[in-house]
């Protein structure tokens, strides 16, 4: 296990777009983190009112509320984690490294274990980032009673590493399945931030449709990712939003996991290298 | 001691048959030539042996047994061209593969010494040459010290110089007592190199034996005299002659292995024949190798 992650972390280390990347995703990640009151101060400036609340009044930075409000933002940027490892493994099609690791002694099964581990080691520095943004913001903003529940609803975090993890082996199996590393990071962009999103709003929007299809959009590959942590904003306009991971989300990211980490396989096996 | 054996190793893609029923062992210590015209399954066949080629059918065995991930680290091979991460450094690559092949990282300074690389360690891979990422690739696969070494037309694209310098590291190699298992489509280099040789075409088998007994059959003793007829009468007397050939001016020999040239000269100048030319003609593996493409025609 850890010679599999020591040999992802040398073909990496002196990888310039992996330090870039992975820059840009701590200071957004970060930003989310720290901007979110900033936000809030904007929107009191421009005159926002909530019934009556000023905005900067919303508990947002409340503990146990904060872990599931910053992994559910933070989660919008986890697109820049998947190009990380888009193109990595780009890199080692092109120019042959799975070949010549497997010619050097590898399976192609460790090949797949030592890019898992990438992938949940990046979902970790991922949970990290918020746990410390979110201790350090909670403390900061959050109302000092809230403190004593710090430690509650951090099954959010455990949520938004398999929410990370598992989009990170959907775009481990559509470089392997594809090989085409830039048209591949244009067309899960436009798909993750765009088409999905526009897809799933049309399913659980739309009016006069039954429940049954709007179920439909549960199942997508991405927002199903997204139904690990509820959207939480929702209960600051004093709507009941549920501190519980839904099941039914986790039984269809599960589903998830195993067909990614399971098509992957089973394309790596069949493929002449 | 037998150190591969394939059993009718066979590759199909669609419609093409990319090697038929393959079987052939190599020896311990053999450098072992694999020939063959562009195309005829040289690097699919050890795509195979090294399990990035999925065989059709067939099987093989590494060291005797059934191949494993372990029998793969104990054989250091390149197949076709050099590949390593172009913005790592010599170093760098060879760390990764030091620890894909379990060896020290102590290995590294040494090999790039052997391969003339040292110098340029730190530099990205992608600085290099063609030759020196040639030799990188030729460090790789000695890194681990191994049993076998696999080189797939190590020469290819290189210049003059780059091509004697490959070759003199092979052959360097070849007198520590290591087998090697070279595919090469540059008969010369074959001939200089190998004990060995088997010629491919079309994914068939078309012969495997000894380099020197390719060469020896190819041997031939030419006499001329400026009496052909009295050269050729008294040559029949001669014991050891297997077959006589004549040209305009000349009578062309192929005759026993032990056979030289003194004795033949030796012989007419005792049966008082005034001969004007005795020239051995050694072989070539080019000669041989053609011989047996049109065989099969």
């Amino acid at each position: 296990m850890n010679r599999l992650l020591k040999i992802e972390w040398l073909k990496l280390k002196n990888y310039r777009p992996f330090w870039i990347l992975m820059g840009m995703y701590t200071v957004f990640s970060l930003s989310i983190c720290f901007g979110g009151m900033a936000f809030l101060t904007w929107l009191k400036n421009q005159g926002a009112d909530f019934n009556g609340f000023n905005p900067t009044m919303l508990p947002m930075y409340d503990f146990p509320d904060i872990w599931q409000n910053l992994a559910w933002l933070t989660s919008l940027f986890k697109i820049i984690l998947a190009f990380i490892v888009i193109m990595s493994i780009n890199n080692e099609i092109n120019y042959r490294i799975i070949r010549q690791n497997v010619i050097d002694g590898f399976e192609k099964k460790d090949w797949l274990i030592s890019k898992l581990l990438l992938n949940g080691a990046i979902a970790a520095y991922a949970v990290l980032l918020v746990v410390i943004g979110g201790l350090i913001t909670g403390m900061i903003y959050g109302h000092p009673d809230s403190r004593a529940s710090m430690f509650v609803n951090t099954h959010f975090l455990v949520a938004f590493f398999f929410d990370v993890f598992i989009f990170l082996c959907f775009a481990m199996l559509l470089i392997i399945a594809t090989r085409k590393g830039a048209l591949l990071i244009i067309g899960l962009l436009m798909y993750t931030v765009a088409f999905e999103p526009f897809l799933a709003f049309f399913f659980y929007d739309f009016p006069r449709m039954s429940n049954e299809f709007r179920q439909i959009a549960d199942f997508f590959p991405v927002q199903s990712l997204r139904n690990l942590v509820p959207f939480p904003l929702k209960r600051y306009g004093l709507m009941e939003v549920s501190d519980m991971i839904p099941i039914r989300a986790m039984l269809i990211a599960t589903g998830w996991l195993i067909f990614n980490i399971g098509m992957t396989n089973w394309i790596l096996k069949r493929r002449d290298l | 001691m037998e150190i591969l054996g394939t059993e009718k190793l066979t590759k199909k893609y669609k419609r093409l048959t990319a090697l038929n029923e393959l079987d052939f062992s190599i020896q311990k210590g053999m450098v072992f030539g694999l020939l063959g015209p562009n195309g005829s399954g040289k690097t699919t066949t050890l795509g195979m042996l090294l399990n990035v080629i999925q065989a059709t059918s067939g099987s093989y065995r590494w060291f005797g047994k059934p191949p494993t991930p372990e029998s793969r680290r104990q054989i250091g091979a390149i197949l076709e061209i050099p590949c390593f991460l172009p913005y790592l450094t010599a170093v760098q690559n060879l760390k990764i593969i030091a620890e894909i092949k379990q060896c020290s990282y102590q290995a590294i300074d040494k090999t790039l010494e052997t391969v003339g690389l040292y110098e340029r360690r730190n530099d990205p891979f992608k600085t290099y040459s063609l030759g020196m990422k040639q030799r990188l690739a030729i460090g790789a696969a000695l890194l681990s010290d191994p049993e076998v070494l696999i080189f797939d037309e190590p020469t290819n694209g290189l210049d003059p110089k780059g091509i004697v310098e490959i070759r003199e590291l092979i052959i360097e190699i070849a007198q520590t007592g290591k087998t090697i298992i070279l595919a090469s489509h540059l008969l010369d280099e074959v001939q200089k190199v190998c004990s060995d040789f088997m010629v491919l075409r079309k994914g068939e088998k078309l012969f495997q034996g000894t380099v020197e007994d390719a060469l020896l059959s190819q041997k031939t003793i030419e006499v001329g005299s400026s009496d052909l007829e009295v050269l050729k009468n008294a040559l029949a007397r001669f014991s050891g002659i297997k077959e006589l050939t004549m040209t305009a001016d000349q009578c062309i020999l192929k005759t026993d292995s032990q056979i030289t040239t003194t004795a033949i000269g030796q012989f007419l100048l005792e049966q008082n024949i005034p001969i004007n030319h005795l020239v051995k003609k050694e072989g070539s593996l080019e000669k041989e190798f053609l011989n047996i493409l049109s065989e099969h025609e």
